[in-house]
């Protein structure tokens, strides 16, 4: 058995990755970080919370699920007959764990001993599904505690608040573990369904960092695999509502238990989606660039606002781009919402007056470049990213030669095509009276 | 293996550095502590010092010049923070910059790194003593706001209240803070005297991480950062770890919350430099530390109570915390099935499978450490706190050896002290 490997190098990092598909289907890549006692591995399916209607190549069933069966499925394939998957990775001194986005589930580990066994047990247990009634009802009680304390999480609320406010239709604007309501109507017979279409390996991938023999990775997944008699799959056709380009609603807010409010202000890029590959990457880095170009700590309206109370060190501007919908936000804790929500806005209207200078666009970029390559020190960083953006049709290792070739006009002309008036929402969380 | 290279300096003026030499994080990091001890009449001083000594030194003496600064830098990361380790309180400032050869830079670049940090904490804006007024004033703000803030985290804000009662006539049963009424009175003149008394005789530790020549780094740190000292550290009292329980307390408090926060602490009586430490290292690992843990299994796994359940050391105080995010009404049960495994341990009932998973698990927990620059700085700082100053492979060789035994044997020290409940009442639902 012959394993044929492309090496993918990134120059700035010093790093080099290497990748290999393994039959049917399965994306293998495996990037030596000599040094490090830890080897961590993440198994990942493009299966997430906005997969809620989808068809297989070949059948004529268009399958409609609960909201929240992705993140289900996650918990319940840490068991299978022989019990716990828990405790076989204690066994081996490795740490498992699992999560749900809203585009792709990932298992994973992370352990200094026993590699070889750890992978083994990691790509066994992803591929061995054991679900019965009993355990599926076992689970709802647990995911039942997850979904309560995530309503109790200010910062979550708001967060989806805003989605809800901005998306109408699409399913990103849906909690990833869904509601009491929707996991009460999850069956084996479902979970089962799932399993068969989006955990097949043509539609999943495997990132191994870490001080490894990629030669190794790459048998021993390979005669993993062989032993499962797979069956080619058809193509997953993912069916998502047809979204409007305008908001939902332009206002939402909830009452907690807060010290004092929250405000997420989102803008909704309806232009974005459908972009996919190094287009989208471009495109989220270049409004990377000009959110922080706008909003951070070393431009004068953080420290004006900084000043005057009306936002803390945790203010936060970013943007989100998968290849269905693409959102920005911005926000954090404040004493005055509608004063802080005015301020941001104008501050929007005043920069594109201003337009950006040469001066301020290359600092930015150069801080992003220093940003990239330092969290490469993290394993988690790397192997997560490099899949995330890999689902996306992206490579990771392009952000430096990206950002070198970004242009100040591109940025600023996103500045006068984004950000715009009809394209927001305002998503608050108001302290509870009394 | 990265903690065996590690070199100490004893700098002239009482300093301390440990330079940890590595060639395989794409960073040099930087960290520098100053020790305080922790009370309540000092606290709140302390965690104002750390917020206004970020906002700029006499170099850069704003937020504007000293962030444009960093940027320049490829994204410097700076912040000041502050933590309580037992009964000891850490004012902080950590500075991570990418290495200079994967940017195409010299070694300026980790100059000017270092003279930022220095300037931060060794050459603040004092003008005649006292700190700039608006500075002071915005940050009491800003303090004031994030002491309120705790109650946003239902369970942080839980297991707060939770050591807070359970700590009440002690030390460290101060906030880490502080306390809104203290910091009204702090005046920009009365901050510049604390700093102006504090640093020279504060013990200070700066830790460096990176691929860097250990000449070049003595040098710099000479030249760059420049902290007036009396010469000597003056030594602080230790954290007193108590092992006596008269009858536990209970405490409930309600909130229109949804899930209910159940907090129980408890006192090992066995402090981070007794040689029990390693015995209760397992058995909190066994107890709640993972996921394979008695907890786990039986409060999530088995009776579907709870999402997250665990038990967590508290090893510079040898206090021990069990908490869990439940259902108000099954409260009682939740407590009943934690006190059952706390009761199993103290029985020795442990089985050869939980010992060895356990064993493997922290082995593997230490290990990775060694794998990020400030886990690896955190684990030597915590250790010279508490008196206990190892290589990984001597950690690893201790927890080799810890027998049921001797697990029983610290099973028997642990006593439940306080039980608190955060109890999520009528009013909680969601109403988006």
């Amino acid at each position: 058995m012959s394993i044929s490997w492309d090496i993918l190098k990134s120059p700035e990092l010093e790093e080099r990755a290497c990748r290999c598909l393994i039959e049917p289907g399965l994306e293998v890549y495996v990037l030596v970080k000599k040094g490090y006692r830890k080897k961590y591995a993440i198994f990942s399916t493009r299966f997430g919370s906005i997969d809620s209607r989808f068809q297989v190549e070949g059948s004529d069933q268009v399958i409609d699920v609960p909201d929240g069966v992705a993140h289900f499925l996650e918990h319940k394939l840490f068991e299978d007959e022989q019990g716990d998957v828990m405790e076989r990775f204690a066994a081996l001194g490795a740490s498992p764990n699992a999560f749900t986005t809203f585009t792709h589930t990932t298992y994973l580990f992370s352990g200094t001993e026993n590699f070889p066994d750890c992978l083994e047990l990691l790509l066994d247990f992803v591929q061995e599904p054991y679900f019965t009634r009993e355990t599926v009802q076992k689970e709802q009680g647990i995911i039942g505690q997850e979904i309560r304390m995530y309503q109790d999480h200010p910062q979550w609320r708001v967060f989806f608040n805003l989605l809800e406010a901005l998306y109408a239709l699409h399913p990103v604007r849906k909690d990833i573990t869904g509601s009491l309501e929707s996991i009460a109507r999850i069956t084996p017979e479902l979970l089962y369904d799932c399993y068969r279409t989006f955990y097949h390996p043509s539609n999943m991938a495997l990132f191994v960092v870490g001080d490894v023999d990629p030669r190794q990775v790459g048998e021993q997944v390979a005669a993993n695999l062989a032993r499962r008699n797979y069956r080619p799959l058809g193509e997953i056709r993912r069916f998502y509502p047809e979204e409007p380009p305008a908001v939902n609603r332009t206002r939402v807010s909830q009452e907690m238990v807060v010290s004092q409010p929250i405000l997420h202000l989102g803008f909704k890029d309806a232009e974005a989606a459908g972009l996919t590959g190094e287009e989208l990457l471009r495109r989220e880095l270049a409004m990377d660039l000009l959110l922080s170009i706008i909003f951070a700590p070393s431009e004068p309206l953080y420290q004006e606002l900084y000043e005057e109370g009306l936002i803390d060190d945790r203010f936060d501007a970013g943007y989100e781009a998968e290849n269905t919908y693409a959102f920005t936000l911005i926000g954090g804790e404040t004493r005055d919402p509608e004063l802080l929500y005015q301020r941001l806005m104008e501050a929007i209207h005043r920069q594109r007056r201003r337009g950006i200078p040469q001066e301020t666009f290359e600092r930015h970029r150069r801080q992003h470049l220093g940003e990239y390559i330092r969290r490469f020190n993290s394993l988690e960083f790397i192997a997560n990213n490099y899949l995330a953006y890999r689902f996306r049709g992206a490579d990771f290792f392009a952000v430096p030669a990206l950002l070198k070739q970004l242009k100040r006009e591109e940025v600023e002309s996103l500045l006068n095509s984004q950000l715009q008036e009809e394209q927001h929402a305002l998503s608050l969380v108001l302290p509870r009276p009394g | 293996m990265l903690l065996q290279q590690s070199v100490t300096y004893q700098l002239a003026d009482g300093m301390r550095l440990v330079f940890i030499p590595t060639d395989k994080f794409k960073t040099v990091s930087l960290a520098l502590f100053l020790h305080l001890e922790l009370r309540a009449d000092l606290a709140t001083r302390a965690a104002l010092l750390s917020a206004v000594l970020e906002r700029g030194s006499r170099r850069y003496p704003d937020s504007l010049t000293l962030r444009r600064e960093l940027e320049q830098l490829y994204g410097a990361e700076l912040s000041t923070d502050i933590h309580k380790k037992g009964e000891r309180h850490l004012i902080s400032c950590t500075l991570e910059m990418v290495h200079s050869r994967f940017v195409g830079e010299g070694e300026e670049l980790f100059r000017r790194g270092v003279s930022i940090l220095g300037g931060i904490i060794g050459d603040p804006l004092l003008e005649k003593g006292s700190f700039r007024e608006e500075y002071v004033a915005q940050e009491k703000e800003h303090l004031a706001q994030e002491i309120k803030g705790l109650i946003n985290d239902k369970a942080q804000y839980a297991l707060e209240r939770c050591l807070s009662k359970m700590c009440q006539g002690e030390r460290y049963g101060v906030y880490k803070l502080g306390r809104l009424e203290d910091l009204e009175q702090i005046t920009p003149a009365s901050l510049g005297q604390f700093y102006r008394e504090l640093v020279p005789r504060c013990p200070i530790d700066l830790y460096m991480v990176g691929d860097l020549d250990p000449e070049k780094v003595l040098r710099l740190v000479e030249e760059e950062l420049r902290i007036q000292r009396d010469g000597l550290s003056a030594s602080l009292p230790p954290t007193e770890v108590r092992a006596e329980v008269e009858k536990v307390r209970y405490y409930e408090e309600s909130m229109p919350v949804q899930q209910s926060k159940l907090v129980l602490g408890y006192r090992t009586g066995t402090s981070f430099d007794s040689e029990d430490y390693y015995p209760l290292l397992m058995y909190n690992g066994i107890l709640g530390g993972f996921p394979h843990s008695k907890l786990f299994v039986n409060v999530r796994e088995k009776a579907s109570l709870a999402y997250y359940v665990y038990s967590r050391l508290e090893r510079l105080k040898g206090l021990m915390v069990i908490a869990a995010g439940i259902e108000a009404g099954e409260y009682q049960k939740a407590l009943g099935i934690i006190e059952k495994q706390v009761e199993a341990m103290a029985r020795g009932e442990i089985s050869p499978a939980e010992m060895e998973n356990t064993r493997r698990s922290l082995i593997n927990a230490l290990r990775v450490q060694e794998d990020s620059p400030y886990p690896l700085i955190n684990a030597h700082l915590e250790g010279s706190i508490g008196g206990r100053i190892e290589t990984v492979d001597e950690m690893v060789r201790a927890i080799e050896r810890v027998t049921p035994e001797e697990i029983a044997r610290v099973a028997r020290k642990v006593q439940l002290d306080t039980v608190y409940l955060l109890r999520g009442e009528e009013g909680g639902e969601a109403s988006a």
